[in-house]
């Protein structure tokens, strides 16, 4: 969930688990200096039985021992019936563990936790303060006391940084994102609430008054109009297009899990955007309508899916919409009996090549229609060429199995061959028209040909391998050109780089020019410094002023000017 | 006392004293005058004023509004059990390398507590009351008499061994018998040498048990109905007389 930045994963492990983030030091293959501190005892070679050997043993079967059911509380007596050695030993490595966070960080934490260490004064002192004040006997016993604790917050460390993004797994959304849900607008004068639109003090923007306060100029105690700043409500809270954070997603999904499409509860559970705003964002997401099929048994959502989808393309921009209505209808039409209008309307659909996948997931896994129709519809996606050897394949699979005379098919393979050409000869002389009468007809030749010679299952069964090889032809397909997709996309990728590369190597180049140029006029620099030092020491010998400590000098430094 | 020092030196005997954190002696009472019996089992620190042991009786009798007689027979028996220890403070307790066993087999009110464990007698930093306390948060049991009597249970054994040590190390020393009103039979080997740990390491001497033993080292804890708890009284009522 949240919490990015105190995880830190194991590199040996692939589970992620959620540690603190003051805890890092921790290692699967070392021991570290706070454990060694710690546990000084098993570090100081003082016995056989107390080895950094066997402190590991005993920190990684903790350890693996909590993390087959991180949710759970670990407890002690559960812990050391498995561990040979000193039960002291092992009960200090085991709160050693557990105050570091290792063990029972994601687990309930316990109701007596806190008040534990700190009344605790002697041996019997706390058990007999018990006794005057404990809660009435078998009240609160449990025989197991993993299985009916309540679940609590998490312990959350203070020290550290990023923290507060740890939650338990079991913690609600509201419990967590309470602060973010956005607080009802009061107006500070009538006390009325401001739906509309409120106007903001600016000196403290906790104070609002509503429109009708504000025109009627009750600002309140020493405050004055130009102080008010005026906020539109209505964009706040109806703003389509606004960004969904993360949490606001989560709570969706959790609403939608739990309430089905009943949107108006789903809104108002979400409270940070409206309904439209929900049903939008559900059906961006990339697993949006799974959601319902596995979700509920509620009336579906697309009983009223033509309005919805209206105003959706209303708010999505042109392309997501049209693929929204698309998903949309074609639910729809399934609801309805009449078989002709359906195919109609899924033609209609069809007609953009290639279709999208997610039309192809949301019908087939909707097997309510009769087998005809779910093969005429597979094969229906694919070419005709792949429609016709799917069903030749699929018969010849059956004459193995059943061992029955391939001649019981010899009709259904001429007729499937003579449709497969008849439709790809319609297919070329009006590509535009709608494949779908084809089909329609191509199926009911089949039908007409095979009822009289075949026996019904078996036509049906040669019907549904012909569905499933044309599905898995198409799956082919798809995937075939997804290949091709991603290998154009990688070539273009590489040949950026390269450009980006051989754009750097110009600037270098350039770059090398100027250096020698510099380096040229530097060295002409140094000769015509040399020559007039020369002359200035041959105009001193001429002079005359020959003093040996300064001429030693001035030889001295010559050479260190190259 | 060093309630600090941490693990003994294996070779370097120690003086006498429980082997665990705090030097708390466990005290068992049971004393009948009259009719009224008075049973009771707590911890009493051996370095407190002797005084305190009777005004603690006094007290005892006023809250449970026995019989004044019992004042004295309570101070002197915890005089006496007190006396027994201190006979063998000052004297050299060679503990060694020692882990034992402890066996914990009690019925207290409507609990019913079976476990065993290894306790080692050299670490002085044990603490059976925290081990207790432990236990019954772990297993869920709110009778709040269940966690002492699991402690003092643990002290009683620890307490046995730690005498047959000194026993044992003076060999002159006539053995002293096991103290009176002792219930837990002591597993056979405690007095004796401990277990080797190693010996107990499974396979490819690790740490972590062979998974048939677990349910041996696993803690048992049943909830008795009345009608159990009458009839195990009865039984115990017979057993003593």
């Amino acid at each position: 969930m949240e919490g990015g930045n105190s995880q830190s994963q194991d590199p040996n492990f692939k589970e992620l688990y959620t540690i603190p983030s003051d805890s890092r030091w921790f290692s699967w293959d070392d021991i570290h200096q706070v454990e060694r501190y710690s546990l000084k005892e098993f570090f100081d070679a003082s016995s056989i039985t107390r080895t950094p050997k066997i402190y590991k043993e005993y920190r990684d079967f903790i350890i693996s021992k909590y993390r087959e059911d991180p949710n759970r509380r670990l407890t002690f007596s559960e812990v050391r019936k498995a561990l040979v050695g000193d039960i002291s030993l092992i009960h200090k490595v085991f709160v050693f563990l557990e105050s570091w966070n290792l063990i029972n960080f994601n687990a309930p934490k316990r109701e007596d936790d806190d008040d534990d260490d700190d009344d605790y004064v002697g041996g019997e002192d706390k058990w007999n303060v018990r006794v005057e004040e404990g809660a009435p006997y078998g009240v609160k016993v449990v025989a197991n006391p993993n299985s009916l604790k309540p679940v609590l917050p998490p312990p959350v460390s203070v020290s550290g940084g990023g923290i507060g993004g740890i939650v338990s797994p079991l913690a609600s959304f509201k419990d967590r994102y309470g602060e973010l849900v956005k607080k009802k607008l009061v107006c500070g004068n009538c006390k009325g609430s401001c739906e509309s639109g409120c106007y903001e003090y600016s000196k403290d923007r906790n104070f609002l008054i509503c429109l009708e306060c504000f025109k009627s100029e009750n600002y309140g105690e020493k405050k004055a109009a130009g102080d008010f700043k005026f906020q539109d409500c209505t964009v706040r809270n109806g703003n389509f297009e606004s960004a969904w954070s993360e949490a606001e997603t989560l709570l969706l999904l959790e609403s939608v899990l739990k309430y089905g499409d009943d949107w108006e509860v789903v809104a108002q559970h979400v409270q940070t955007k409206s309904k439209l705003d929900c049903i939008s964002k559900l059906i961006q997401l990339p697993f949006g309508e799974l959601m319902f099929g596995a979700g509920n048994g509620k009336p579906r959502l697309w009983d009223t899916g033509d309005s919805i989808s209206s105003v959706n393309q209303v708010n999505l921009d042109s392309r997501e919409s049209s693929e929204i209505t698309k998903t949309v209808k074609a639910p729809v039409s399934d609801a309805s009996d009449d078989l002709n209008n359906e195919n109609e309307q899924n033609g209609n659909a069809e007609d953009v090549t290639p279709p999208q996948k997610r039309l192809c997931t949301v019908r087939v896994s909707d097997s309510s229609n009769s087998l005809m129709k779910q093969v005429s519809r597979l094969s229906m996606m694919v070419g005709p060429h792949i429609t016709s050897s799917a069903s030749e394949a699929a018969v010849a699979a059956l004459c193995y199995e059943n061992l029955c005379p391939r001649e019981i098919f010899e009709v259904n393979d001429d007729g499937s061959h003579k449709f497969g050409l008849s439709q790809h000869d319609r297919h070329r002389a009006s590509p535009a028209k709608d494949s779908d009468m084809e089909e329609r007809q191509a199926s009911d030749v089949q039908d007409t040909s095979l009822t009289n010679t075949i026996p019904v299952a078996l036509r049906m069964r040669a019907a549904t391998a012909t569905a499933l090889g044309a599905a898995a032809a198409r799956a082919k397909l798809l995937a075939d050109q997804e290949d091709r997709v991603v290998e154009h996309q990688v070539a273009t990728i590489i040949e950026m780089q390269v450009k980006k590369l051989q754009c750097k190597m110009r600037c270098i180049e350039d770059l090398e020019l100027i250096m020698e140029t510099e380096h040229g006029q530097m060295k002409k620099l140094v000769k015509s410094l040399l020559s007039k030092r020369m002359n200035v020491l041959k105009k001193i010998f001429s002079a005359g002023i020959s003093r040996w400590g300064d001429r030693a000098s001035v030889t001295a430094h010559a050479p260190s000017v190259p | 006392m060093k309630s600090h020092s941490t693990w003994s030196a294996s070779k370097n005997p120690v003086k006498f004293r429980m082997p665990t954190a705090e030097n708390l002696v466990p005290i068992r009472l049971d004393i009948e005058i009259d009719g009224q019996r008075f049973r009771d089992a707590f911890t009493w620190n051996p370095s407190d004023p002797d005084s305190e042991v009777v005004v603690f009786a006094k007290r005892t009798v006023r809250d449970l509004k026995l019989t004044p007689a019992f004042v004295t027979q309570i101070a002197q028996s915890i005089q006496s059990q007190l006396g027994d220890f201190r006979s063998y403070e000052g004297q050299d307790m060679y503990t060694g390398e020692k882990i034992v066993p402890i066996k914990v087999d009690l019925r207290v009110n409507h609990t019913l507590i079976k476990d065993q464990f290894l306790w080692d007698l050299n670490n002085f930093e044990s603490d059976p009351e925290e081990f207790a306390r432990t236990f019954c948060k772990d297993l869920g049991i709110d009778d709040p008499e269940v966690g002492p009597a699991i402690a003092f249970a643990i002290r009683e054994q620890l307490y046995e061994i730690a005498i047959q040590n000194v026993s044992s190390a003076r060999e002159s020393r006539i053995s002293k018998k096991g103290r009176r009103g002792f219930e837990h039979s002591l597993p056979s080997k405690a007095g004796g040498t401990g277990l080797d740990l190693m010996k107990l390491y499974g396979f490819r001497s690790s740490v972590v048990r062979k998974r048939k033993e677990w349910d041996v080292y696993e803690p048992i804890v049943d909830k008795l109905s009345n009608e159990e708890v009458g009839a195990l009284e009865a039984k115990e009522e017979r057993n003593a007389q």
